[in-house]
């Protein structure tokens, strides 16, 4: 298992969202290393050490968490509610991606503890700054607590 | 006598010796008697004495009444004649007495008959007297009465004499009413026949009436079928409502997520599109290059249209909040974002405008769509002028923005506020012909009106009407 520093999980069922998220944090090297899941239930079986991720040091935590909300399995929502509620991973900053910032679910992630949101754009050049921006925020800005 | 003395030896003696003592009383009696006519005779014979003297006288008279009678005889031959002739004269007049005595006697018959009728006659006026009293007492009573009548009548009189002057002033009242009424009955006689017109004509207009009410009767009945028929049809429209309702609710949440979903490949393809260009662009010749653009740009445009449906499918279901909104501020801000964000050609001049209470948010997409309609439309024009400006009318504040720029035709203006609807060409100016279906939209929900007028090459003004008076 990767011992290297995990900078930021990105939980996104689309591929090619993914990918277009990770180029846009690659490039200006906001941010080189990545780890892209594609559903919930990945994701809390990695945040957890459960399952595939039984093996992996608990302690090399995200800086930050990309969460989409709209995935297959175990959506957004759900892997928000245990993050927020478990101390292991409560303190982890999770930034809630979305298609509209009207969708209702964008009020109930911030219920339930989300830290800020994306809207992910058709015009992939917003997209790009806004994860740019997002990236230097919570990766160089912010100081963890 | 005798018998009774043998019978009764007592009584018979006793009666004997009353008769003698009787006899006794009657002989002593007869003695005085016979002394008094004793005396008697001596008086008359000296009575007779003084007679014979006196007789003496007297013979000397007789001697001369002798003489005086021889005196007398011859007169009375005289007066015989005299009365032989008063006889016959007497005997004359016997004769007419007699006759005057028949006369008489059958006046006295005439008399006594006529005495005999008034008897009678005197018995009938006794009759009547009696009644004529017994009729004068009732006279007494009644004049009394009348006495008293008469009184009354006299007070009545006066009473009367009142009254009368009371009648006469009445009267005189009565004989102007009279006029009066004459002039009236005159104006009711016309009146008369002037209903009596209109009642004719009421009659025709009854059996016009009759007529139409069993005409409407027929169509009550038609209507109360109809009725039930519509009743059926109600029910089957609400249930149609209510599963219209259900519907509706599904179709936005379908057009929501299908929204959602079809603005990811379109992420897909518009971002790979850029990093095809950005890291294989020397790759494509100058045609590959523009055919790269082209599916970039539709990218875009296919986005922004996902946008504007979203947003006005968002409208339908968004509660509006009405607040006080200064619009001439809001207009003002609106222009300012569209300064800082594109290079402005236009003049824009935006006249104080009317508060009106409204949902601010909204009331800012109406201006930023059709300000941003202005400047588009006005951008080929050579000096491009739009003017904002507001009036009060009949309670309603109307707004207008007019540009003097290239205008549509009016035959097309009913077209205006569909959704997806366009009267330019895509090349000439861009959109997606959700803007003013959205305005339209917000309009609408504030219970007013939008309108425009326009001419070919000349301008377009807009028009939209918001209630004064807010209806919450």
């Amino acid at each position: 298992m990767e011992n290297k520093e995990i900078e930021i999980l990105l939980v996104e069922d689309s591929i090619h969202d993914a990918e277009l998220t990770i180029h846009a944090l690659k490039k200006n090297n906001v941010a080189s290393h990545v780890i892209h899941l594609k559903d919930g239930a990945a994701a809390l079986d990695f945040l957890f050490g459960r399952g595939k991720y039984k093996e992996r040091n608990l302690d090399n935590k995200p800086k930050v968490i990309l969460l989409d909300l709209k995935m297959p399995k175990v959506n957004g929502l759900e892997v928000l509610e245990k993050i927020t509620t478990n101390e292991l991973t409560q303190k982890i900053p999770v930034v809630v991606l979305t298609s509209s910032k009207e969708h209702p679910d964008v009020e109930k992630a911030y219920k339930l503890g989300a830290n800020s949101y994306i809207v992910k754009p058709v015009d992939f050049e917003n997209f790009r700054k806004a994860v740019n921006d997002l990236g230097i925020y919570w990766l160089h800005l912010n100081q963890s607590l | 006598m005798i018998k009774q003395l043998k019978n009764t030896p007592d009584n018979a003696l006793q009666e004997s010796i009353k008769e003698v003592a009787l006899q006794n009383v009657e002989r002593g009696k007869r003695e005085a008697e016979l002394v008094i006519a004793n005396k008697e005779l001596f008086f008359q014979n000296k009575e007779k004495q003084k007679r014979a003297a006196e007789l003496v006288i007297a013979n000397g008279e007789l001697a001369f009444q002798k003489r005086e009678k021889g005196k007398r005889a011859a007169e009375l031959i005289i007066a015989n004649r005299e009365l032989a002739f008063q006889n016959k004269e007497k005997e004359k007049r016997a004769d007419e007495l007699i006759i005057a005595n028949k006369e008489l006697a059958f006046q006295n018959r005439e008399k006594e008959k006529r005495a005999s009728e008034l008897i009678i006659a005197n018995k009938e006026l006794i009759f009547q007297n009696k009644e004529k009293e017994k009729r004068a007492a009732e006279l007494i009573i009644a004049n009394r009465e009348l006495a008293f009548q008469n009184k009354e009548k006299e007070k009545r009189a006066n009473e009367l004499v009142v009254a009368n002057k009371e009648l006469l002033f009445q009267n005189k009242e009565k004989e102007k009413r009279a006029a009066e009424l004459i002039i009236a009955n005159k104006e009711l006689a016309f009146q008369n026949r002037e209903k009596e017109k209109r009642a004719s004509e009421l009659v025709v207009a009854n059996k016009e009436l009759l007529f139409q009410n069993k005409e409407k009767e027929k169509r009550a009945a038609e209507l109360f079928i109809a009725n039930k028929e519509l009743a059926f049809q109600n029910e089957e429209k609400e249930k149609r409502a209510s599963e219209l309702i259900v519907a509706n609710k599904e179709l936005e949440s379908f057009s929501y997520s299908v929204s959602h979903d079809l603005r990811a490949p379109l992420r897909a393809v518009n971002g790979f599109a850029i990093l095809l260009e950005e890291g294989y662009s020397k790759l494509f010749d100058e045609e590959g290059r523009r055919l790269l653009h082209i599916v970039q740009e539709n990218a875009n445009k296919m986005g922004v249209l996902i946008d504007d449906l979203l947003a006005f499918s968002r409208l339908g279901k968004k509660e509006i909040k009405k607040s006080r909104v200064d619009m001439t501020e809001l207009a003002e801000n609106v222009l300012n974002e569209f300064k800082a964000s594109l290079q402005l050609k236009a003049e824009v001049n935006i006249h104080t405008l009317h508060a009106v209470t409204a949902d601010t948010t909204l009331m800012n997409q109406v201006w930023v769509n059709l300000l941003s309609n202005a400047i588009k439309y006005s951008s080929n024009a050579r000096k491009p002028v739009i003017a904002i400006s507001s009036e009060q009318q009949n309670g309603e504040l109307i707004y207008s923005i007019a540009d003097n720029g290239v205008g549509f035709s009016m035959r097309y203006a009913h077209k205006l506020f569909g959704v997806f609807q366009r009267l330019h060409d895509a090349e000439d100016f861009e959109g997606t012909g959700v803007g003013l279906a959205l305005v339209h939209r917000i309009i609408t929900r504030h219970g007013g009106k939008i309108w425009a007028k326009a001419k070919i090459g000349k301008g377009a003004t807009f028009y939209f009407s918001l209630p004064e008076k807010t209806i919450n």
